[in-house]
């Protein structure tokens, strides 16, 4: 039933029985879960029995967008992708800039629910009503980019493709959602849980006007805020580098992740930073309504048109000792056709490489070595050979290869950690270790707030307040309403633009605090998933890697020599974060902060296998 | 005061505005942290941030000879 705001539908299509369901949800529903991470979280904690397989036909896909997603307003192209993640055994998700977040919306829904599992092959084509399940054997077994030509050829360019490459298809458990040439999404192998699905590609038109509630309001005002925006952009210049000037101010301020993080500075950062990356460009990239596009494509070591941001740079260059920019983006490249999640495959192969020079593994790899690494990702997309090992993803790994190994595997709950040295940024290192789906950057960026405003040596309960400050807003509401949050730091983007815009489009009246709240509500949620999953939860989950506290792994030289992360300091910190989230000493929310945040329903399930306290 | 000296380095589009991306500067009087931008011909209106040897450092503190300053944009991530 259409709302303002929402379109009041979602799809269910079974790839098992290939019944497919148009359902409706409620305005309750819309108004407790808002939209993507939230819609996407609250199906798969309502239909997912624990302890399914998360590669088996039980899981689902969820693909979900927002109220705001795909209006035109300043960067509103993003659409979520989830599922019980096949990497970290927890809640999965990812968020990607896509036509589908326009097109879903056009075509009728919120969001698409993904179950089952099709016999062969397949992809599907929506357009409004309309829903085919059909044969996808000429692009089975295709990179992306050959994917995506074939579907642009037949749905034309305009349409909303999202789609697996071969390593969706063969399961790697770190495999991505790709779409629009560079764009990727769903970290934790939300790829992998698609092609266990037999599904290679999702496409969808609409022609239908999304429901606002002030039309000409929202048009009026989306026009000028995007004029706006990108003037600022213009004026700033962020776009000229967009987010690879982080790679520079890492460098300085040692967080760079060099050599499997062993170092946090190399001198030959500046031969892949943004102005070299600049200075290559041969075309640009961004998501629909975008008005700071932050893709830069060069041309790679083979010619090929990559585009790069900070994370493939840091993890796929400096990480691995790469500081060639074609050889980075060749790596880049690989990654984004094979769909493999470019972060997790940086850290993979600095982990296999640390385990070669320290003994705990016989293989053939080296530090520096970049057509080695490049054949490593395509064992890996087919993981044949070692590949097999590589494709698990660095904790199992490590559990595998044991000889405490890891102890240098950088990751939390599974996740591969984001291009961030953290060997001694306490806060960074808590937000890493917070974050609701293992480490990743998109949750809680406290890095630049902490190495400035704050004494680095602190482990003050200042740094667990700005954590969730910063979760609430960019794990909460940029996740659910769902947008992009670059506007907001980069250029100063009052936070308030995004509740004027969830009012005019919902018709609601809510404030700003209204909408962190939500951001609350999911996080409890996010943190009874893991629960529901794993009983015998353990805050010990929530630690960054131990190497970090390792005393032998301290800087020999630069800002940070000597130093890294305090053991006991790190467990008082942690301690402040779980007291200001109203959560327990495990890290799991009370029944009380539960029922606050109205979850009396699902704590109450949970509690079938796992007292709260 | 001795001439002291300090290297500047620039982050980001702010290159653009000071013309280069890493400078030593010789200053033959104090000056703040706060107020080096302003040397390299960063405007004030633009929201930025500086460290000093790779740690904070407030915009009132003296610089010293030998000092590496960075100003850099603000960023949230990649």
């Amino acid at each position: 039933m259409p709302m303002n705001g929402w379109t009041g539908n979602w799809l269910r299509i079974n790839l098992t029985t290939g019944i497919v369901k148009k359902e409706s949800f409620t305005e309750e529903f819309a108004q407790t879960w808002i939209g993507g991470r939230g819609f996407a979280l609250k199906i798969l904690w309502d239909e997912l029995k624990p302890g399914i397989d998360a590669l088996g036909p039980e899981n689902k896909l969820v693909v979900a967008v927002g109220p705001i997603a795909g209006i035109p307003a300043p960067n509103t192209g993003k659409t979520v992708v989830a599922a019980k993640s096949p990497l970290t055994g927890g809640y999965g998700d990812g968020n990607l800039g896509t036509r589908v977040t326009v097109e879903l919306r056009k075509a009728g829904y919120d969001a698409l629910i993904i179950e089952g599992k099709a016999a062969s092959p397949v992809y599907l084509n929506i357009h409004d009503d309309r829903v085919e399940i059909l044969p996808a054997g000429e692009i089975w077994g295709k990179g992306t980019y050959e994917t995506m030509d074939w579907l642009y050829k037949k749905y034309g360019k305009a349409a909303g493709i999202l789609t697996i490459g071969q390593g969706g298809e063969n399961k790697v458990l770190y495999a991505v959602i790709r779409s629009m040439e560079g764009r990727a999404g769903g970290r934790p192998g939300i790829g992998a849980v698609m092609g266990s699905k037999n599904l290679k590609a999702i496409v969808v038109k609409g022609s239908h006007e999304i429901p606002v509630a002030d039309p000409p309001g929202m048009k009026k005002l989306g026009a000028e805020d995007l004029r706006k925006v990108g003037d600022i952009d213009k004026k700033t210049r962020w776009s000229v580098q967009g987010t690879t000037g982080v790679l520079s101010w890492c460098n300085e301020v040692a967080a760079l992740p060099v050599r499997n993080m062993r170092k946090t500075f190399h001198p030959d950062a500046w031969k892949i930073d943004g102005e070299r990356l600049n200075n290559a460009r041969v075309a640009t990239y961004g998501c629909p309504n975008c008005t700071m596009r932050c893709g830069i494509a060069i041309h790679d070591h083979e010619g090929h048109e990559s585009e790069l941001d900070y994370e493939n740079i840091g993890m796929l260059g400096s990480n691995l000792e790469i500081f060639d920019l074609p050889q980075v983006a060749s790596l880049n490249y690989l990654c984004d056709d094979f769909g493999l999640d470019t972060i997790s495959a940086g850290g993979v192969l600095g982990f296999y490489a640390d385990a070669i020079d320290r003994g705990a593994i016989e293989g053939n790899f080296k530090f520096g070595d970049a057509e080695r690494a490049k054949e490593l990702l395509r064992l890996t997309a087919y993981r044949k050979g070692v590949g097999d090992l590589l494709a698990q993803g660095s904790r199992l790994m490590a559990q595998k290869i044991g000889r405490g190994s890891l102890d240098y595997a950088i990751q939390v709950k599974g996740l591969e950690c984001s291009a961030y040295n953290c060997k001694f940024i306490p806060g960074m290192a808590l937000a890493f270790g917070t974050s609701p789906i293992g480490a990743h950057h998109k949750e809680s960026w406290v890095i630049m707030f902490e190495i400035t405003q704050t004494s680095r040596d602190s482990y003050g309960p200042e740094k667990a307040q700005k954590v969730i400050e910063l979760q609430r807003i960019r794990g909460g509401i940029f996740e659910f309403i769902v947008s992009c949050r670059f506007p907001w730091i980069e250029l100063g983007w009052d936070l308030q633009h995004y509740a004027d815009y969830f009012n005019k489009i919902t018709g609601l009246n809510w404030t700003l605090n209204d909408l962190l709240k939500v951001g609350d509500r999911l996080y409890a949620l996010m943190k009874l998933f893991w629960l529901r999953e794993f009983p015998d939860w353990d805050r010990k989950m929530d630690y960054p890697p131990p190497v970090w506290f390792d005393p032998a792994n301290a800087d020999k030289a630069g800002p940070i020599a000597g130093k890294v992360l305090e053991r006991e300091k790190y467990e008082k910190m942690l301690d402040s974060f779980y007291e200001l989230r109203g959560w327990d000493k495990r890290g799991i929310p009370t029944r009380k902060t539960a029922l606050e945040l109205g979850l009396g329903k699902e704590a109450a399930e949970v509690e079938k296998t796992a007292p709260l306290e | 005061m001795e001439a002291m000296k300090v290297t500047v380095k620039i982050i980001g589009p702010f290159i653009y505005e000071a013309g280069f991306s890493e400078k030593e500067l010789e200053f033959q009087k104090p000056v703040k942290a706060g107020e080096l931008p302003a040397y390299v011909n960063i405007p004030e209106s633009r929201a930025k941030i500086i460290t000093r040897n790779g740690r904070a450092v407030s915009p009132q503190e003296e610089l010293k000879d030998g000092d590496r300053i960075v100003i850099c944009p603000i960023y949230s991530g990649g």
